[in-house]
């Protein structure tokens, strides 16, 4: 087979893949509905058009955000900065390499669980021939990402610089980066879907999991992080980096992505090059080594799927068949809390709220007493992240939502089951304020009573919410449409309420305790408000 | 056409539910349906899936609904469950109205889809735990029902196993055990020996069995002949939205007018479809095996 006929004949498998991994992870297709009433026909129906809408879409948008993304750290060099490239492009590595193994890992999960196409392996092909063409389809699933976030480092290396050798050695460097983005989304995608989903579990894949999550989490911050401080950042590191021979600076040449970065930077000078520099290139030569190794991993892990491999299996020795029991709420939650966790990306989410609240406490770190204020943003924010938990409840049922439709279940029992983890999962942001409130100084005792109005206020968001959600949808496509917003944005006033409130309350008075008691006083009629409408609706 | 199944165990658990009075085997002739369908019509736009369909299904019997595909036999069964609104009529179930007390109709049902609809991520002791906490059963029948039922199908060994990697057959299984692990008087089937290995189709059909000497219904759909005639104590023949003919074999004969004929060339003579298989199998014969080259 010709390599162009390969190319073109992986377009096939790759859009079946993209397709099958998007309605695996349903809980990832919460806002594959938007503008288009659910079909009665059946929810699989509906989930399959949905998924099919989400994979012709999904590509272009995630490559145009990676190339912003990958872009915007040069931006103060293009605006007049003074300072060397070096930390742009470090950064611009940084945060194209996570979104590369972000998007992979949603990606590739029917690729690691089922073969790209098993159909390949029952046509008249060579198993070349399929194994070139797996390989192709697996390079489909990122090729946008890859070829618009280089494409974009490259010009602005070259705009910067105006160096040849630069812009080169930041083509090798963006390939690298490329490279080694698949090479760990590939990896992440084979350990989670592979070893955890269809093995046993036990505490050893629950350990594991919970790594996984946290390795999750850290890429997701940290891609937060870069954004929310690249400001501070670019020029922080670049001061870094351009002190000759500290210890810091050796170091970070060391660490990747820094030693590309200042490898790049380093070609762009005409001048000798330093200690750090020379680390860094050092350094550069030893990735170049590990993403030729990552390559070549990722081809024969690739090219080892020509079957089409199955994860059906009859199960292992156990005998133990005991079933324990629970309330209706608390099992229709645990139910949840074991769908959702089985898909990377939608756990993940679980621990967002805690982790907004923790970046908002960094950011006003500075500050020398916890503030109502800060408590106010820190708890409104993480609130209204919390208010996505819903949707994604919701989405994550499922077709497996028809076998609940056919148990004598009330709407009820299900919306406080979904408000019931919502809540739960804002509990750890309360948290980090409270042991935030135990390090600090509060401007006022009273202010801790913010934190507690504002769990009651999420809860009853979340009953409201979901209620809203699980009605029933309106035949017109525009009418979906504002309902949808309608019924997010009344979560998120019931979330706001309480915090204007309490600013109402304030700013004529001056008085905490005052403001405090009538926001708690507010978001408990709230809780009781929505739970009497959830009880009669 | 009577019940050719083997028998015999001892009555055990009664099924619940609205009727108290159970025969020990056999249709109760003036027992209360357990299965009522009136006048049921569903529209997916402008295509009539289901046009008036009329049926009963009483204590102690196996209900087939025999058709072919797109007749709507599923769609039958995805209302009596109460998984899609009807356009019209009504399905009641053992005295509950399916559309105004889903509820307490739901409660006595046990469905098994054609395409198992399982919550996939869960493990099946997990779906097991979700189902009999929701529906509020006793932690010892569970257990005990849950042991037995996995024993049987072989499907002990997989229970810490994600569903989602389960071969279909084994998920099947599972399907089974979910729909009957609460011992619903009204069982809904939707094609359930699909997939199942012949052990298996063996103990379900004794299951079944069972089922209907407590004084339990079955309604049961297939499109493969031999089974409805072995399984079933009466048929319905569903053809383009409602029944066109229902009873035992020999009033299904006596309906199509052939006296000796077998279930499947009854089964032609009614749905009309004699004549065009038999005009395709003729076209078939004559050109399948030429090649078309000379």
């Amino acid at each position: 087979m010709k390599t162009t006929d390969a190319w073109r004949l992986s377009a096939i498998p790759y859009s079946e893949m993209a397709f099958k991994s998007i309605l695996q992870n349903s809980s990832n297709m919460w806002w594959g509905s938007f503008g288009r009433g659910s079909s009665e026909v059946s929810r699989r129906e509906d989930l399959v058009k949905r998924a099919l809408r989400i994979a012709r879409f999904d590509k272009f948008i995630i490559t145009a955000f990676v190339v912003v993304a990958a872009g915007a750290p040069f931006l103060p060099q293009v605006l007049g900065a003074s300072y060397g490239i070096s930390a742009s492009v470090t950064l611009s590595l940084a945060v194209s390499f996570a979104l590369v193994v972000l998007y992979g890992v949603q990606t590739l999960s029917s690729f690691v669980t089922s073969g790209p196409s098993p159909v390949l392996s029952t046509l008249p092909l060579m198993r070349e021939d399929v194994s070139l063409v797996n390989l192709f389809s697996f390079v489909r699933t990122s090729d946008y990402l890859v070829v618009g976030s280089v494409a974009c480092q490259v010009f602005f290396v070259s705009l910067v610089t105006g160096s040849a050798l630069s812009a080169l050695f930041m083509l090798l460097a963006g390939a690298m980066n490329s490279i080694m983005g698949v090479g760990v989304a590939l990896w992440l995608s084979s350990v989670f879907y592979r070893n955890i989903l269809s093995s046993k579990q036990g505490k050893r894949g629950g350990a594991l999991r919970l790594a996984l999550l946290s390795a999750w989490g850290v890429v997701v911050l940290g891609i937060g992080v870069l954004f929310a401080a690249a400001g501070y950042l670019i020029p922080l590191v670049q001061t870094v980096l351009a002190s000759p021979n500290a210890l810091t600076g050796s170091i970070l040449s060391l660490v990747y992505p820094f030693s590309l970065g200042i490898s790049v930077g380093s070609v762009a000078q005409n001048v000798g090059l330093s200690l750090v520099e020379r680390i860094a290139l050092g350094a550069t030569v030893g990735y170049l080594l590990v993403a030729v190794v990552v390559s070549r991993w990722s081809m024969t892990s690739v090219s080892s799927f020509p079957e089409g491999s199955s994860m059906a299996t009859s199960g292992g020795h156990s005998r133990d068949t005991s079933v324990p029991l629970h309330e209706p709420v608390i099992a229709y939650a645990l139910k949840d809390l074991r769908s959702a966790s089985a898909n990377l990306p939608s756990a993940f989410l679980f621990t967002l709220p805690a982790f907004e609240t923790l970046v908002i406490l960094l950011i006003r770190a500075f500050l020398p007493t916890l503030g109502a204020s800060t408590l106010l943003v820190a708890m409104t924010l993480g609130g209204m992240v919390s208010l996505i938990l819903p949707l994604v409840l919701l989405s994550s049922e499922g077709t497996g939502f028809d076998f609940a439709k056919t148990m004598p279940l009330r709407t009820k029992t299900i919306v406080f089951s979904k408000a019931l983890i919502t809540t739960a999962v804002f509990l750890p942001a309360v948290a980090i304020v409270y042991a935030e409130g135990l390090l600090k100084p509060l401007t006022s005792p009273f202010s801790l009573l913010i934190p507690l109005a504002s769990i009651l206020a999420v809860a009853a968001a979340g009953l409201l919410e979901v209620r809203l959600f699980l009605g029933f949808a309106p035949s017109g496509r525009v009418t979906f449409v504002l309902q949808e917003f309608a019924r997010m944005a009344a979560g998120a006033g019931v979330v706001l309420l309480p915090a204007i409130i309490y600013v109402a309350a304030y700013i004529p008075t001056f008085n905490h305790a005052l403001a405090a008691g009538v926001m708690v006083v507010v978001a408990s009629a709230e809780v009781l408000a929505a739970t009497e409408f959830v009880r009669r609706s | 056409m009577s019940l050719k199944l083997s028998g015999g165990a001892a009555r055990t658990e009664a099924p619940s539910s609205k009727h108290g009075a159970r025969s020990e085997g056999g249709v109760t002739e003036d027992a209360d349906a357990l299965v009522e369908i009136h006048g049921l019509a569903k529209m997916y736009g402008n295509f009539g899936a289901l046009n008036g369909l009329n049926l009963k299904v009483m204590p102690g019997e196996i209900y087939g609904l025999l058709g072919p595909n797109g007749a709507g036999k599923t769609t039958t069964l995805r209302i009596t469950a109460g998984l899609i609104e009807p356009t019209e009529g009504s399905v009641v179930v053992s005295g509950f109205d399916a559309t105004k007390d889903p509820f307490h109709a739901k409660a006595q049902i046990g469905y098994v889809a054609e395409i198992p609809i399982l919550y996939e991520s869960l493990t099946p002791r997990e779906l097991l735990e979700f189902e009999s906490s929701v529906r509020a059963l006793g932690k010892e029948p569970v257990n005990r029902k849950a042991h037995q039922l996995a024993e049987a199908f072989e499907v002990a060994s997989a229970f810490d196993t994600p569903i989602a990697t389960l071969s279909m057959g084994t998920k099947q299984k599972v399907a089974i055990i979910a729909a009957i692990i609460h011992q619903p008087p009204v069982l809904l089937l939707d094609e359930p020996l699909n997939s199942l290995d012949a052990r298996s189709s063996r103990i379900l059909k004794e299951l079944l069995s069972l089922h209907v000497q407590r004084g339990g219904a079955v309604l049961f759909s297939t499109h493969v002949m031999e089974i409805a005639q072995r399984l079933c104590s009466r048929i319905g023949i569903i053809f383009e939205g409602r029944i066109v003919a229902e009873g035992d074999l020999d009033q299904l004969r006596a309906r199509a007018g052939e006296k000796d004929a077998t279930l499947e060339e009854v089964f032609m003579k009614l749905t009309n479809e004699a004549s065009e298989v038999e005009n395709i199998v003729k076209m078939l014969r004559e050109s399948y095996f030429v090649n078309e080259d000379h």
